[in-house]
């Protein structure tokens, strides 16, 4: 009897360690070192794998994948394998991160949003190191300064997002209105869309969808709201907590009171997708997103199609018009075999002409400023001439500043709003909590 | 251990039971110790995730800055000039200090959690990390609320299916559909139906029956928020705990049920008297691992309500893959398994499952 | 009395399929939905109010759209992570229930000094919240440097063998210790009792726990992320649907992810039509043998 249970046992066992010896490591000694090398496929002796994780959209990731064999053609014994990464920002993140805390060599070159260079900078290598000094001036400065930290170049950037005003030309026209310039404007004219469109029957008719949810959204919304009254960035670039100033309550109150007005209740659980299911569905006279909806917007069944417009957001009673910054970056890693190979292969991809090609088969916005005055990219997208000025203004968010921590301060100021929202507290009481709150997380001083 | 049988073969037994034991034990830890000890020693750490910087103990630091409460009398204002107390002019009401001039800061800030009367006078919670004991509070009326509805919904589903009718295997299969759905896709189609306009779907019915305008904030209205969350995960594991119990209740010999019908008992008394109490060792593993998973509620709360309300799991998601608060993150993990730890021991007491002692 | 008894018979049997029905409803409805939204397009699913069947936004006629389900199809990945899920989740269930029920037996049936720890050893394995031991599992897996198949069905066993463990220890102590004593009296080894005499008939705890596994490894969404990210090949359905993009960045589009999770819900149900009848099988099956 005592065979049987021994052999049950030692199925499990073999069932487990066959698998393991299949694949041809060693599983008893657990090595040491992290172990390496272990390309999807297997290169010669002298070849090079670079792998560049990127974003996982298809024409996008078919861009970066053209891209890589460009590459590849130029330079023979190099490999560009393209990594495609989840598409959402969060996951993303959560996966880099693994790599990092493994200290992974499996991935080369990084795309990284615009937020991160500042919390994950000590992982990547300092791309002056590597020729980077020669094409940076040709990006959007605010982009660059972003992407330093402390004298390094930590990504070069690849494209670029900002937030935009979408709205309705054909009830523009309808009610007698030009695009609003200031948030009090925009307010206005949204109530008398909204009011006119539901008494003509339409019940589901919003005056200004948003990103309201408790999320990164939200920080990118409010942002915009009190750089656009002179009410600063939350925490200014030299390290000092400003978000508790006149400029930004009275914004962030004003914004209450859309929330059950112009905005539906539910504007406060929405994110991108949902603010552009309403705006799409032809329920919204405004709304504030990415430029990616333009497209999308554009598309065949769209009720909107040949319907709207977009132009830089609105601006406060006291300041000009903000655009927060959004957009992606390449970045190399420290953990990298090859760093030369893999800066060179990031600059390739950031290159004059690969931004082009993606900008014109791909509608993504370039960084490279000359390219907003190139004649192929502007009638490929002709909507990207409006863009340049936006862009040109765009303001970062705080991330930069106040790494290692901007998550934490991101997290507290979006928390913060969103309570305002929702009615819970006003903007006075609630920033004054904010800046004690962003004391504690980054140690900086309140102005 | 009972003697009357000679121990030669007790010890045969014993060492046969250890051989048993084996795989299971060893399988579990070669892949759970090193994670679960790495989780216990790092809850004592200021470790940061994928970082390089240096790793300090700092003994209890995190679970103090994660469980910190204090409560603090507020002072009615007194004005100045009048002396006298400050009374709201709208209201009536009496106007008391405010908590962030009450609450102290050092060595480590409190935070207002909520405010109280208490004969007379008025009180102020302060927590440290208020978002956390949100989260606990959260998840325990999560959890309470959607398991209980879980057992009763499933064991009504479990006694339906396990009568005799037409149709029985259809309904078993479509019994299991909810549990089937993936559990991340599931989460995105109720936030779809649950969308704050006529596109979802229970707007949409709300409005046709004329109960409403169709503009139901269900995620973002906080009255509606954890309600929603508790229907999401009812529908979704009702069936895993209908299957447990069903699975339970045909083990119950049908003679027990013969017998009970010729002393004339009806079907309640049957329920009560054979039914429940032969149900109770299923029931107590359907509960155990059941609520486990509720507390350790993640997918359904990362979906839908993402960083507006937390559930623990969650909350220690954004503290880790966020902040990279890894030490503070690992103290969440451990208090989530203590809690968990609990709830498991109060089961197996209460539902009287006999633990050591064979039958 | 007679046509009075048959009338409160009748309409008993109303009042069960009535609960029946409403149990239909319960469960199926918000799966008929996901149906509903996987044959839309992106502009019907925008429409307000939202139609009970896909409707053309401009005529309101039936307009059903098979797009979502092609793409699907097309998409190398999902096809692939069906494949990857399939045998995921039947070396998951199958260990665990070999390793599980050869430890419930121990735990539920024989007499040894140490069962308590034992038991609660076991099921604190999988107390913690996944996303806290996921981080040094990953460093368990690459120190192993595991393939990303196998280290996903290792990792797995942190919550299902525990959980067929527990079931299966509950059923055993359930089943008569006059059968164990008879069968050792007739001069059966342990092994042979529990295999010839236990299993057979704990069977529909089997299955159920079996069904249970299987899905709970099918479903599992942020290991196999982590641990499938370097090597794509591997990467299991939820993983392939998260990695399901819109046109464009930040596009996501729900219409196929309706039809996907439509699609993998369907070898679900398959197998648990096949196997649904074994669940109540085996009790009736070891009687007769009893």
């Amino acid at each position: 009897m005592n065979k049987r249970i021994w052999l049950s046992v030692l199925m499990v066992l073999v069932l487990m360690f066959g698998l393991l010896a299949g694949c041809g490591s060693p599983a008893e000694e657990p090595a040491e070192e992290p172990t390496e090398e272990e390309p999807v496929e297997e290169p010669s002796e002298d070849e090079v794998v670079i792998t560049v994780a990127a974003g996982a959209v298809g024409q996008e990731l078919e861009l970066t994948q053209m891209a890589a064999q460009m590459y590849m053609d130029d330079n023979p014994g190099v490999i560009v394998e393209v990594l495609d990464t989840p598409d959402l920002a969060q996951d993303r993140l959560g996966l880099y991160l693994q790599f990092f805390e493994a200290q992974s060599s499996e991935v080369d070159v990084y795309q990284i949003d615009v937020i991160w260079p500042g919390d994950l900078e000590e992982h990547f290598v300092d791309l002056y190191d590597y020729g980077a000094d020669a094409v940076v001036g040709d990006h959007f400065p605010a982009i660059v300064e972003n992407n330093t930290v402390e004298g390094r170049l930590v990504a070069i950037p690849w494209f670029t997002d900002a937030g935009l005003l979408y709205y309705r030309t054909d009830l523009l026209e309808k009610y007698e209105f030009d695009p609003p310039e200031t948030w009090e404007e925009l307010a206005q004219q949204a109530q008398t869309i909204q009011q006119g469109e539901r008494d003509e029957g339409n019940q589901d008719f919003v005056g200004f969808v948003w990103q309201g949810d408790a999320y990164e959204g939200l920080t990118c919304n409010a942002l915009e709201w009190i750089a656009s009254n002179d009410g600063g960035t939350i925490i200014s670039p030299d390290g000092l907590i400003t978000i508790n100033n006149d400029n930004a309550v009275e914004m962030i109150d004003m914004a209450a009171t859309w929330v059950g007005t112009i905005s539906p209740e539910g504007v406060t659980g929405m994110a991108e997708e949902d603010a552009r299911a309403i705006w799409q569905g032809g329920n919204a006279a405004f709304m504030r997103n990415w430029p990616y909806a333009y497209s999308l917007g554009q598309e065949d069944d769209s009720a909107v199609k040949d319907r709207f417009d977009v132009s830089p957001l609105p601006a406060g009673a006291n300041g000009e018009p903000a655009a927060t910054l959004g957009g992606w970056q390449l970045a190399v890693s420290r953990y990298s075999e090859n760093p030369e190979i893999a800066a060179d292969v990031a600059l390739f991809m950031a290159s004059y002409d690969m931004q082009k090609m993606r900008a014109v088969d791909g509608s993504l916005n370039p960084t490279i400023m000359e390219l907003y005055e190139d004649d192929d990219v502007l009638e490929a997208a002709p909507f990207f001439g409006s863009l340049y000025d936006v862009f040109t203004n765009a303001v970062a968010r705080p991330s930069t500043a106040s790494a290692p921590n901007y998550n934490a301060v991101s997290t507290a100021f979006f928390r913060a709003v969103h309570n305002v929202l929702n009615g819970n507290t006003d903007a006075a009481t609630a920033l004054e909590e904010l800046e004690l709150d962003l004391q504690d997380i980054t140690g900086f001083d309140i102005e | 251990m009972k003697t009357n049988r000679k121990s030669d073969l007790a010890k045969r037994e014993e060492r046969t039971a250890y051989k048993l034991l084996l795989p299971a034990l060893i399988i579990l830890l070669l892949i759970a110790i090193y994670p679960l000890g790495q989780v216990f020693y790092t809850s004592f750490t200021d470790r940061q995730f994928a970082s390089g910087q240096e790793t300090e103990f700092i003994g209890f630091d995190n679970y103090r800055r994660l469980l910190s409460v204090t409560v603090q009398q507020l002072e009615p204002l007194v004005d100045e000039e009048t002396n006298q107390i400050v009374i709201d002019e709208e209201t009536a009401k009496v106007i008391y200090e405010r908590p962030i001039d009450v609450l102290p800061r050092e060595p480590i800030r409190y935070r207002e959690y909520r405010q109280f009367n208490l004969m007379g006078n008025r009180y102020v919670l302060g927590a440290t990390d208020v978002d956390f004991i949100d989260a606990i509070k959260n998840t325990l009326v999560f959890t309470v609320t959607s398991v209980f509805l879980e057992l009763v919904l499933g064991l009504g589903i479990a006694l339906v299916v396990n009568s005799n009718f037409k149709g029985k295997g259809v309904t078993r299969t479509a019994m299991l559909i909810p549990w089937a759905v993936i559990t991340v896709v599931s989460a995105r189609m109720w936030e779809w139906m649950l969308a704050p306009n006529r596109t979802g779907m229970f707007n949409m019915l709300l409005d046709r029956f004329g109960l409403t305008e169709g503009s139901i904030a269900f995620l973002a209205s906080s009255s509606f928020q954890l309600p929603a969350m508790i229907a999401v995960d009812v529908w979704k594991t009702t069936p895993f705990m209908a299957l447990l119990l069903l699975a339970g209740l045909q083990t119950i010999p049908d003679e027990l049920y013969e017998a009970a019908a010729i002393d004339g008992a009806g079907p309640v008394k049957q329920f009560f008297s054979i039914t429940f109490p032969l149900l109770k060792p299923a029931m107590a593993v359907a509960l155990i691992f059941r609520t486990l998973d509720a507390l350790r509620v993640f997918d359904v709360f990362q979906v839908l309500l993402g960083q507006s309300e937390y559930s623990m799991a969650t909350y220690n998601y954004f503290q880790l893959i966020g902040n990279r608060n890894m030490g503070l993150a690992s103290a969440i993990g451990v208090i989530i398994f203590i809690i968990i730890f609990g709830f498991a021991i109060i089961y197996i007491k209460s539902l009287g499952v006999e633990m050591d002692e064979t039958s | 009395m007679r046509p009075h008894k048959t009338f409160r018979q009748r309409l008993l049997k109303i009042g069960f399929y009535f609960i029946l029905l409403i149990i239909f409803i319960y469960l199926l409805f918000p799966f008929y939905w996901a149906v509903n939204s996987s044959l839309k397009t992106e502009a019907q699913l925008q429409m307000t109010p939202a139609t009970m069947v896909p409707r053309d936004p401009a005529t309101g006629e039936f307009a059903p759209t098979l797009q979502n389900y092609r793409v699907v199809f097309d998409n190398q990945q999902f096809v692939r992570g069906i494949m990857n899920s399939t045998i995921i989740a039947f070396s998951t269930t199958a260990l665990a229930l070999v390793a599980g029920s050869f430890a419930a037996f121990a735990l539920g049936k024989l007499r040894f000094r140490g069962k308590k720890p034992t038991l609660y050893l076991i099921l604190a394995m999988t107390m913690f919240p996944q996303v806290t031991v996921l981080a040094g599992l990953y460093a368990v897996i690459r120190t192993l440097s595991l393939p990303a198949l196998i280290s996903l069905i290792l990792s797995y066993m942190i919550f299902t063998l525990p959980f067929t463990t527990w079931v299966l220890t509950s059923f055993f102590r359930g089943l008569p210790m006059a059968l164990l004593e008879s069968a050792q009296v007739d001069g059966a080894t342990p092994f042979q009792t529990f295999y010839k005499i236990m299993l057979p008939l704990t069977a529909p705890a089997l299955v159920t726990t079996g069904l249970l596994a299987f899905i709970a490894a099918w479903n599992e969404y942020l290991f196999a992320l982590t641990f499938t990210s370097i090597e794509p090949t591997a990467r299991t359905v939820p993983v392939a649907i998260a990695y399901f993009t819109g046109a464009v960045a930040r596009q996501e589009p729900f219409g196929e992810i309706m039809a996907a999770a439509v699609l993998v819900t369907v070898p679900i149900v398959i197998l648990v039509l096949v196997f649904q009848r074994r669940i109540v099988a085996g009790l009736t099956a070891g009687a007769v043998k009893g």
